[in-house]
């Protein structure tokens, strides 16, 4: 017993005991389930970034700025895979530096989070199943009467009812939720973003996405649409991080996402 | 592109060969965590059931203060780790101390997710032995007090090994549910089991090949636990020829009026 409770307070010691990290090394979270921007795989390459557990690599967009700044901050970069929910809380208490995560900077996580600019901007289509009734769909008047729902707690589930007479379904938690839904014809559509109905259709070859006509699609803040790298306010990387950003062009990072989707383990086998 | 499985089960062998080495990775860190964070936790809860079954001291009110203030923050600390999910709490401790600068930033996650596990299953545990206690005959307490033994020499020699033996299902029941709630501790970034799976999902757009997978490796862990668990069970009760009378353990245990005797 006495040995028992000598263990358990050793244990408590050790974890205070640890020591602080290497001021070089730079800490980015991310979720690593979401192909192409952030997705964990077992073989290194000169595109993978090592996650911090020893739990393999990541690769994706996300990662390819993520080294891009680490080198501009001549820093190492590790990759910390952590749920959704817990990136927030993550980066507020400092064990992450950054959350390059595909997190858009609504005004609601602004309240908390800082901001860079922009580190992608994207265009948000709608998975249907190829041989269904929406899969000619031009523009969101042809949608009418379809039911449609997004992922939990982005703001893709507000633009839903951006479509007229739209039965908006319950928001699913992640991707792989939505395209069970839509297969086994629970809802006709869900709302992505390009890059990644790109990688859902080519999983499943019997389901397509309906990119709309100039002007005839959705419309919504560029805040909601783009994505940026959330950081601590007051945070010293951010104004070197936005001068890098601001070095990438567009055309550079449509190339970047491209060569990331090429990349992707789907496509690769 | 031209060689993607098409069939469920070829998707299933699929991610075995890709993920395969993650998924073995996820199934010790999730094993390691739910193993130790049982033990750690049922030693806390043996400590803390020890704790509230002293006596008050018949002497003065003033002396019973101190036991009475351990006792309500017991009570406390029993009521708060049972009354909030295991995700607040993992959230609140590992980012929580980091905030107040507590531990550093980067602490490994493995100690800090175990420190976690302990603490919450240690609650639990504390009122499945104080049930347990409850369980054992009051004459044995009695009689080891009478025979000079002290409180913590009761406990610890006559009442708990009686106690344990009555509460194992229920550990094991703690067992179980820690191997599978352990998969909240994703969100201070263990990658578990479930994480790898959702990690898997995600990348290749299969979330039923995927989450197949992880079902039947926690099945195979949960039953292997259960077993093991049931052995020690059996290794309590000791030898077969040798019941011990009045035992609630054992139902054999009632007296048996023989053929033999009957004659005489």
């Amino acid at each position: 017993m006495k040995k028992v409770i000598a263990l358990l307070l050793a244990f408590l010691l050790l974890m205070a005991a640890v020591p602080a990290l290497g001021e070089g090394t730079l800490r980015v979270g991310m979720e690593c389930g979401y192909a192409p921007f952030n997705w964990q795989q077992t073989n290194e390459s000169e595109f993978t970034a090592p996650i911090a557990d020893g739990s393999g690599y990541a690769d994706g967009y996300d990662v390819q700025i993520a080294l891009r700044i680490a080198q501009a901050l001549d820093m190492k970069l590790e990759i910390v895979k952590t749920e959704w929910e817990g990136l927030i809380p993550a980066v507020i208490s400092g064990n992450i530096d950054l959350i390059i995560a595909g997190m858009s900077p609504t005004a609601a996580r602004k309240a908390t989070l800082d901001f860079t600019d922009y580190y992608y901007q994207s265009e948000l289509v709608v998975v249907v199943k190829k041989d269904g009734a929406f899969a000619d769909a031009k523009s969101l008047d042809d949608l009418s009467g379809a039911v449609i729902c997004a992922q939990l707690n982005t703001f893709h589930d507000t633009v839903v009812e951006q479509i007229p007479g739209v039965i908006h379904d319950m928001p699913r938690e992640n991707f792989p939720a939505m395209i069970v839904a839509l297969k086994s014809g629970a809802i006709d559509g869900y709302i992505a973003e390009r890059p990644g109905a790109e990688a859902d259709v080519m999983a499943n070859p019997d389901l397509t996405y309906i990119m709309f006509d100039a002007g005839k699609g959705f419309t919504a803040s560029d805040d909601d649409t783009a994505i940026a790298i959330g950081l601590q306010y007051g945070s010293p990387y951010k104004d070197a991080i936005n001068e890098l950003l601001s070095a990438i062009s567009d055309d550079e990072r449509v190339q970047i996402m491209l060569d990331a989707t090429a990349r992707q383990p789907l496509v690769t086998e | 592109m031209t060689n993607l499985p098409t069939t469920f089960f070829s998707w299933v062998q699929f991610l075995l060969d890709k993920y395969g080495e993650m998924f073995l990775r996820g199934t010790w860190v999730t094993l390691l965590v739910a193993m130790t964070g049982t033990v750690l936790g049922f030693a806390l809860g043996l400590l803390v059931a020890i704790l509230r079954t002293i006596p008050l001291p018949k002497s003065s009110k003033w002396r019973q203060l101190p036991l009475r203030a351990l006792h309500i923050l017991l009570n406390v600390y029993i009521e708060v780790f049972r009354g909030t999910p295991m995700i607040v709490q993992s959230m609140v401790i590992y980012y929580g101390s980091m905030m107040v600068g507590i531990i550093g930033r980067g602490t490994p996650v493995l100690p800090a997710a175990i420190f976690i596990v302990s603490i919450n299953t240690g609650a639990y545990m504390a009122e499945i032995i104080r049930g347990g206690i409850i369980s054992v005959d009051v004459g044995q307490k009695e009689a080891a007090t009478a025979i000079g033994m002290t409180h913590w020499q009761a406990m610890v020699k006559v009442v708990l090994p009686q106690a344990v033996r009555n509460i194992m299902p229920s550990i094991g029941n703690e067992f179980v549910v820690n191997i599978k709630d352990s998969s909240v501790l994703n969100v201070i970034s263990l990658n578990e089991l479930y994480f790898t799976g959702k990690g898997a999902a995600g990348t290749y757009g299969r979330y039923f090949e995927s989450f197949f997978i992880i079902a039947c490796i926690y099945l195979i862990l949960t039953f292997t636990v259960t077993r093991l668990l049931r052995l020690i069970e059996r290794k309590m009760d000791g030898k077969k020829n040798y019941t011990i009378y009045g035992s609630q353990s054992d139902s054999q245990s009632s007296i048996k009026v023989s053929e033999e005797a009957e004659e005489a």
